[in-house]
């Protein structure tokens, strides 16, 4: 006993210099850098990884273009606010970057990839060293690189025309920045923390549902705002709402942000100091939110479920599954499965009523997009929408069993049965997606015409077979796993986005070519036949997949069970 | 090899240039209890993954209760039951509609199905956390759940790849009860594990691999005479010192002498003080 106290008092005493310990904060940030590159260089021994890689460059390529693009044009017309001497309305380009920003990552889950915080807590690092790496590691993404691409170019726009701007605008689009990655951040942590017990994810729900709601008045009231104040003759009218909420958003980082270049910009070296320490304070509150999450992480909180003492008491209680008439008993436990596990995912039940949030916009935005002068289209272009947001679903139709998948390979059931039942609960939820978006479609724009309702029911007809059959095989090709209880951390499979951004270029594409040239022959009833006449093929082409499903399976059934089943 | 409840013959898995198994010929007879044993890497998954369907083999033949896996895959998969390495749960069901779910899977009636889950789960000591999500399972809890999920269809031969792995000695207790009282009712038990005592106490019958081929198959008394036999034939020291105090090898050390294990003991890292 006595050596063994020596021992320890030894090891206690050894230094971490003497234990070939770095105490950099940089050490494991560089160690997670190395193993990621070494994960993509292992993916590319297998033709699968090549082509995720192919896929991977793809995407950035397309970011890229939209950064630099948007960063050119987001420049020139901050230069002209200023050269007008309107430097405040730069908080017109600072909103849709700060709503896209935030809700960009949440929404397109597959874009971001976040550090799983048990892997880090294994080793003995110290709370500063993990607070870096979760925020450093966390904003490597494509929001945070569009966002701050976007702002440099406001940056040049400003500069290039009055170059005495530079430190000022410099310095609160930095803050606008940082206030921005720590802000989403704070949201991705707070949203695991909460979505990780099933009665703060059912509030979660609620809250979120919300929040986008209330960030769809941030459109009309910008526009009411730049209306009002662009013509000087026209007075604006605005509801006591309206004007209380513009009061509100004065207040928020994209407007401050705004106003301290303004207010630099007037010369005005009080109320400028005023308002970028108000900025600041945001990122200040952020920080602070995003540590109390953070230091409760490091310390090793439990975010499970335990049972109550009164869950004890319920034992012996049988639970009986669904009872599906005219299916089998696998189809009918799949599709059960399927629909407990999209109402217990928070990010799926908010892609399934994005659809509506999005006519929402569209509706509060006003002039200028195409719906306000045809709101006819609404519900075509709604039902376009809820198949682009759950092709997520449709393209990786395992990647939420994980392990589980083993089961449908020991079980007798073909996996025809299992696929079908899936593709049944998919289309389900698509039918009830488009039911909600044909209701919302018709409430806040117009009653479509028949024509258009026939014409847009034939035209899911004809796409949706289309997408089920080619995200069965991709399913099965590139399954990645996920964890539908979070925000964030997923990291669908490029191929799968790829292809479905491909497909619905191609459905929508001819989508609105059906509808054009028959708009052009004067009837809009001749859209459904030729969109019925393509549904014939997509569905015999959706059937010769599903039979083959079986042996496409058994090809790649060690692929599919190594890539989900892994830790 | 018909008469058998699990049968291979010169069964074989290649990956890229490497043979994981090569020419295995197993025959596990029905109502046995066999462990299969081997070092890591030794083939063991693999084999057990071939036997089960999920990993189609380069060469050779399997028959499960004298159906080719081949050609009846379907009707062996209803006659079997898995617990395999990654214990194939869904974390975001819970307990009793996991369960539901694999019944049904496996073609149970709804009644049926939610009976045996619940007395499956009240067995298995699970039943007061019906309301929590697998995910939240403790892994020994995972456990009995994926062997209650293997069992729920009653198979009549049952294969499990590591199932005491981070399983409490009482929940160990429950999951050995369950399997011989499995044994005593004519199943086949086909079981994988690194423990060897738990072979050594329940199994009737053991195989040994080792680099991708079956050194050892037989009964314990049999592997036991073969290995004593075959090193006191090339000399063994330790053998006759142990044949001079009467005790019996123990399965560790039939396991070591046969696949030729040395003891790292004596050597030492220089910087573990």
């Amino acid at each position: 006993m006595a050596g063994l106290k020596t021992a320890e008092l030894k090891t206690a005493e050894l230094k971490d210099s003497e234990l070939g310990i770095s105490a950099s904060p940089l050490s494991p940030l560089t160690a997670i850098v190395v193993v990621r590159w070494q994960i993509m260089a292992n993916s590319l021994r297998s033709t699968c990884g090549r082509v995720d890689l192919f896929a991977r460059i793809t995407m950035w390529v397309a970011f890229t273009a939209a950064g630099i693009g948007g960063a050119y044009g987001l420049g020139q017309q901050a230069g002209r606010f200023i050269s007008q001497g309107r430097a405040e309305f730069i908080s017109i380009l600072l909103w849709p970057i700060f709503v896209f920003w935030q809700l960009f990552p949440l929404l397109t889950t597959a874009f971001s990839e976040n550090l799983e915080s048990s892997s880090l807590l294994r080793f003995p690092i110290s709370y500063r060293t993990y607070f870096f790496v979760r925020v450093v590691s966390g904003s490597l993404d494509a929001a945070n690189a569009l966002g701050v691409l976007w702002l440099l170019g406001i940056a040049i726009g400003i500069t290039s025309v009055n170059k005495e701007l530079l430190p000022w605008s410099s310095v609160a689009l930095l803050a606008f920045a940082t206030t921005n990655i720590l802000l989403a951040r704070v949201l991705f942590v707070w949203l695991e923390h909460w979505l990780a017990r099933r009665r703060t994810r059912e509030l979660m729900a609620i809250l979120f549902f919300l929040l986008i709601i209330s960030a769809q008045l941030v459109g009309p009231l910008m526009t009411g705002a730049l209306s009002a104040r662009m013509s000087a003759d026209s007075k604006p009218h605005t509801t006591p709402i309206s004007r209380g909420l513009g009061a509100a958003q004065r207040l928020l980082p994209p407007r401050l942000a705004a106003a301290t270049i303004a207010e630099s910009a007037r010369k005005n070296p009080r109320a400028r100091t005023e308002v970028f320490l108000l900025l600041l304070s945001y990122g200040a509150i952020f920080l602070l939110l995003l540590h109390l999450r953070l230091r409760a992480q490091y310390r090793g909180e439990y975010l499970g479920e335990a049972s109550s003492p009164s869950d004890v008491a319920k034992t012996r209680m049988r639970y009986a599954g669904w009872d599906v008439p005219g299916v089998s008993a696998a189809t009918a436990a799949v599709l059960e499965k399927e629909f407990r596990y999209l109402s217990r995912s928070g990010p799926a039940l908010l892609t399934f009523v994005t659809p509506v949030f999005m006519l929402l916009v569209f509706r509060s935005s006003g002039r200028g997009f195409f719906l306000s002068d045809s709101p006819q289209y609404a519900f075509p272009f709604a039902a376009a929408y809820s198949l682009l947001l759950l092709a997520n679903l449709i393209y990786n139709v395992f990647g939420a069993d994980g392990a589980g998948v083993v089961l449908f390979f020991t079980s007798p059931a073909s996996f025809r049965q299992v696929v079908a039942a899936k593709n049944i609960g998919h289309a389900a939820l698509l039918t009830a997606d488009f039911a909600m978006a044909g209701i919302a479609a018709a409430l806040l724009f117009s009653i479509p015409p028949m024509s258009i309702v026939a014409g847009t029911l034939a035209w899911i007809l004809f796409a949706v077979p289309i997408n089920l059959a080619l995200g069965n095989v991709i399913s099965i090709l590139s399954p990645k796993k996920l964890d539908w209880g979070t925000f964030g951390r997923q990291r669908a499979s490029r191929i799968a986005i790829l292809t479905s951004f491909a497909v619905q270029i191609f459905t929508v594409g001819i989508g609105a070519g059906v509808w054009l040239t028959s708009g052009r022959m004067g009837s809009v009833w001749f859209a459904t036949l030729i969109f019925l006449a393509l549904a014939m093929v997509s569905v015999a082409g959706y059937k010769f997949v599903l039979n083959r499903i079986d042996s496409l399976a058994q090809k790649h059934e060690e692929a599919l069970i190594f890539e989900l089943a892994k830790s | 090899m018909d008469s058998a409840a699990i049968a291979t013959e010169m069964l074989s898995r290649k990956f890229s240039d490497v043979m994981a198994v090569e020419d295995v010929n197993l025959q596990v007879a029905a109502g046995q209890f066999f462990g299969f044993l081997g070092p890591n890497g030794a083939g063991k998954s693999t084999t057990i993954k071939m036997l089960t369907g999920l990993l189609a083999p380069t060469s050779g033949k399997i028959k499960i209760l004298g159906l080719d896996l081949a050609t009846h895959l379907t009707e062996v998969k209803r006659q079997i039951g898995v617990v395999p390495e990654s214990m194939a749960l869904l974390g975001r069901l819970t307990g009793p509609e996991y369960l539901n779910f694999v019944g049904r899977m496996y073609g149970l009636d709804r009644e049926t199905a939610a009976k045996r889950s619940a007395e499956l789960l009240d067995f298995m000591q699970i039943a007061d956390q019906h309301r929590k999500l697998i995910t939240d399972y403790s892994h020994g809890m995972q456990k009995k759940l994926a062997m209650a999920a293997a069992v729920i269809h009653g198979p009549k031969v049952l294969f499990l790849d590591e199932p005491f792995e981070g399983v409490d000695a009482i929940a160990a207790g429950t999951l050995k009860s369950m399997l011989q009282r499995m044994i005593s009712r004519g199943a086949t038990i086909f079981l994988t594990t690194h423990v060897l005592e738990i072979v050594e106490r329940l199994c009737s019958h053991v195989a040994i691999i080792h680099h991708g081929r079956l050194v050892a198959q037989g009964s314990l008394e049999e592997l036991r005479a073969g290995v004593e036999s075959k090193v006191a034939a090339a000399n063994g020291d330790s053998i006759q010192a142990n044949s001079s105090s009467n005790a019996k090898l123990t399965l560790e050390q039939i396991f070591l002498l046969t696949v030729g294990g040395s003891s790292s003991t004596e050597r030492e890292l220089s910087w573990l003080s």
